[in-house]
């Protein structure tokens, strides 16, 4: 489903060169829930941009979904992020001036579907994680966990092949942190989803099928 | 996205608030600029009405001593009789104080069955008036010695005031006026622009100076050749100082009065135009600065869109899509106010002027507000979304 090869990515300033991620490979099956683990800094998040073409690797080659994405322009990149991939941030990323529902729909609305058919979807998406009855709630009107399972809803309201999750429990405690994985754990094994979650909790990297550690930027498991 | 937008304005009410104020407040200065403009431009491409070139104006003190009436009349035609005779002349006709390009404004109304007009600029003009200004009849004709008997007071109005008294109605031989100042209309004349280039003609109507009486005398009008120069004005100037015997005596050339007069009324609307200019580069500059604060603050949002589907470009639109609604806002509330102009007929201008203005206004601001959100909106798309979601 995700094939890294040789990936390199270099930061360049003025006068400084660093060393981001070196020579990473990874092959990621179809259904696959994958855990990157590692120290500050090592690389993980970027790794996880590439994956979700956010950021460019300045060498070596992505295929995702039986597609090479190297040669996809701006729009064409905007489009399969759209289309194959969901994406879950550790600090959430809700708009705060659109309430729940409409969050929701976000990804939606760049692709050719009606308000009605929108509406629907999220309505969905917001049942699975189990928030059907804050449709019309803010972001600032509910707790964290709340917030990262209207997250979630947000990324798997287009039924992405392939989720990315950045760290979703960092900002939870314990308890919401379960209820986050389990979510993830059940798309997973219900929907077939793959998902790649970087993480710094061991327990729940232990949860998921494979774990990858990452060191300066190198993958050392 | 246009409802997703609307919703996302809607819900930062508070914060758009200002924003749409001060684009508010910028239509209204940019609506009275323009409705200035238009009223002057389209006052400028109406024809002047008569001819200012090589007309004279000469200011004497009235104040000669003699009560018998035929007397008088033949003092005052000997007068005319003497400066037509100089060789450079080609016509002279007694006029009252408000000859074109003066600030002198004499009013008077008209009422004609139920209509009542106020503010006519009402002149006392003698036979020749006409001819010396080279004003065109449309209809009837000019005062002349047949009106010596006259038992009504014949007058002449102007095109505009024949438009509101009788609209396509017969105008000749009408009696306009309240009861005891009666007045039978002998002739029509097209619109003079007795104000300069920009101010309309307005309504006007004129009447025989009565040839025994020393009152409307107060200017003579002279036509001249191309001939006329410093040496003639200065025989023109002995005559006249002979004849009436007192220094009061000045000439002014229509074509100076005419360039005052234009620069009367520009002037104050240069200085508009400048006020107006810093408004608009305050205006925008303050656009620019908020969409360029938007886009900062809102880097996680514009992250967050591209990782989800949104290509550089379509949050580039999208930011420009929202200053459009925005000034969209603003615009209606802005032409709410401007359209009570027409409405109420403020300041009796013509309601063309004011909707010219309104479409103006409203393109500039669109303009305004697409130039000022260009580049930010360049900008936000330019975000790569890694460092935007890493920023928030």
């Amino acid at each position: 489903m995700i094939k890294l090869q040789n990936i390199q990515k270099v930061y360049r300033t003025d006068t400084i060169e660093t060393l981001a991620l070196n020579a990473i490979n990874l092959d990621i099956a179809k259904g696959e829930f994958l855990s990157i683990m590692g120290p500050s800094g090592c690389g993980k998040s970027t790794l996880l941009n590439i994956m979700g073409l956010l950021d460019m690797p300045s060498k070596g080659s992505i295929n995702i979904a039986d597609q090479t994405t190297h040669s996809l322009n701006d729009k064409q990149l905007a489009k399969f992020r759209n289309q194959k991939l969901g994406f879950i941030f550790q600090s959430y990323h809700l708009i705060g001036d659109l309430q729940v529902l409409d969050n929701v729909e976000l990804p939606l609305l760049y692709r050719d579907t009606t308000a009605k058919e929108r509406r629907r979807l999220a309505t969905e998406a917001l049942e699975k994680v189990g928030l059907s009855n804050r449709l019309k709630h803010f972001p600032k009107q509910l707790s964290g966990g709340q917030r990262q399972r209207v997250a979630i809803a947000r990324a798997i309201v287009g039924n992405p092949e392939i989720i990315l999750a950045d760290e979703p429990t960092g900002n939870l405690d314990s308890a919401m942190g379960n209820e986050i994985m389990d979510i993830l754990l059940q798309l997973n094994r219900n929907e077939g989803t793959t998902i790649v979650m970087v993480t710094h909790d061991e327990s729940m990297a232990q949860k998921t099928h494979r774990l990858v550690r990452l060191f300066d930027g190198s993958q050392v498991q | 996205m246009i409802k997703h937008l609307f919703k996302l304005i809607w819900n930062k009410k508070k914060q758009n608030f200002l924003l749409i104020t001060e684009i508010f407040v910028s239509f209204m200065v940019i609506f009275a600029v323009f409705t200035l403009v238009v009223n002057y431009y389209q006052n400028f491409k109406q024809p002047m009405g008569f001819e200012y070139d090589r007309v004279w104006v000469i200011n004497y003190q009235s104040d000669v001593k003699i009560k018998d009436k035929d007397s008088l009349d033949i003092y005052y035609k000997t007068m005319l009789g003497n400066i037509k005779a100089m060789p450079p002349v080609q016509g002279v006709s007694f006029a009252s104080s408000n000859v074109p390009f003066s600030t002198n404004t004499h009013m008077n109304n008209a009422d004609y069955k139920k209509v009542h007009v106020n503010r006519v600029n009402y002149y006392t003009v003698g036979d020749t008036y006409n001819k010396v200004l080279g004003m065109k009849l449309t209809e009837g004709r000019w005062f002349g010695k047949q009106d010596d008997a006259a038992t009504v007071k014949p007058t002449i109005i102007n095109q505009s005031l024949r438009q509101q008294l009788f609209g396509s109605g017969k105008a000749i031989g009408e009696k306009i006026g309240g009861e005891g100042s009666k007045r039978s209309v002998i002739g029509v004349v097209q619109d003079v622009k007795a104000k300069g280039d920009y101010q309309e003609a307005g309504l006007a109507m004129y009447e025989r100076i009565d040839t025994s009486s020393n009152d409307g005398r107060g200017r003579i009008l002279v036509k001249i050749n191309d001939k006329a120069d410093a040496a003639f004005e200065s025989r023109l100037y002995k005559l006249m100082a002979s004849n009436s015997n007192n220094s009061g005596i000045e000439i002014e050339h229509l074509t100076d009065k005419r360039k005052t007069m234009n620069n009367t009324t520009l002037i104050p609307m240069m200085i508009l135009l400048i006020v107006a200019c810093f408004l608009i580069i305050n205006v925008a500059l303050g656009l620019f600065g908020v969409l360029w604060y938007n886009i900062n603050k809102r880097k996680g949002e514009i992250g967050l869109r591209r990782a989800i589907g949104a290509s550089g470009n379509s949050v580039s639109g999208q930011l420009v899509t929202e200053s459009m609604i925005l000034a969209t806002l603003a615009l209606i509330i802005g032409t709410f106010f401007a359209i009570q102009f027409p409405l109420l007929n403020v300041f009796g201008l013509a309601a063309s002027v004011y909707l010219v203005a309104i479409a103006l206004s409203v393109i500039f601001i669109y303009l305004l507000v697409l130039v000022c959100s260009l580049y930010p909106g360049k900008q936000a798309a330019a975000i790569l979304p890694a460092v935007a979601l890493h920023e928030e």
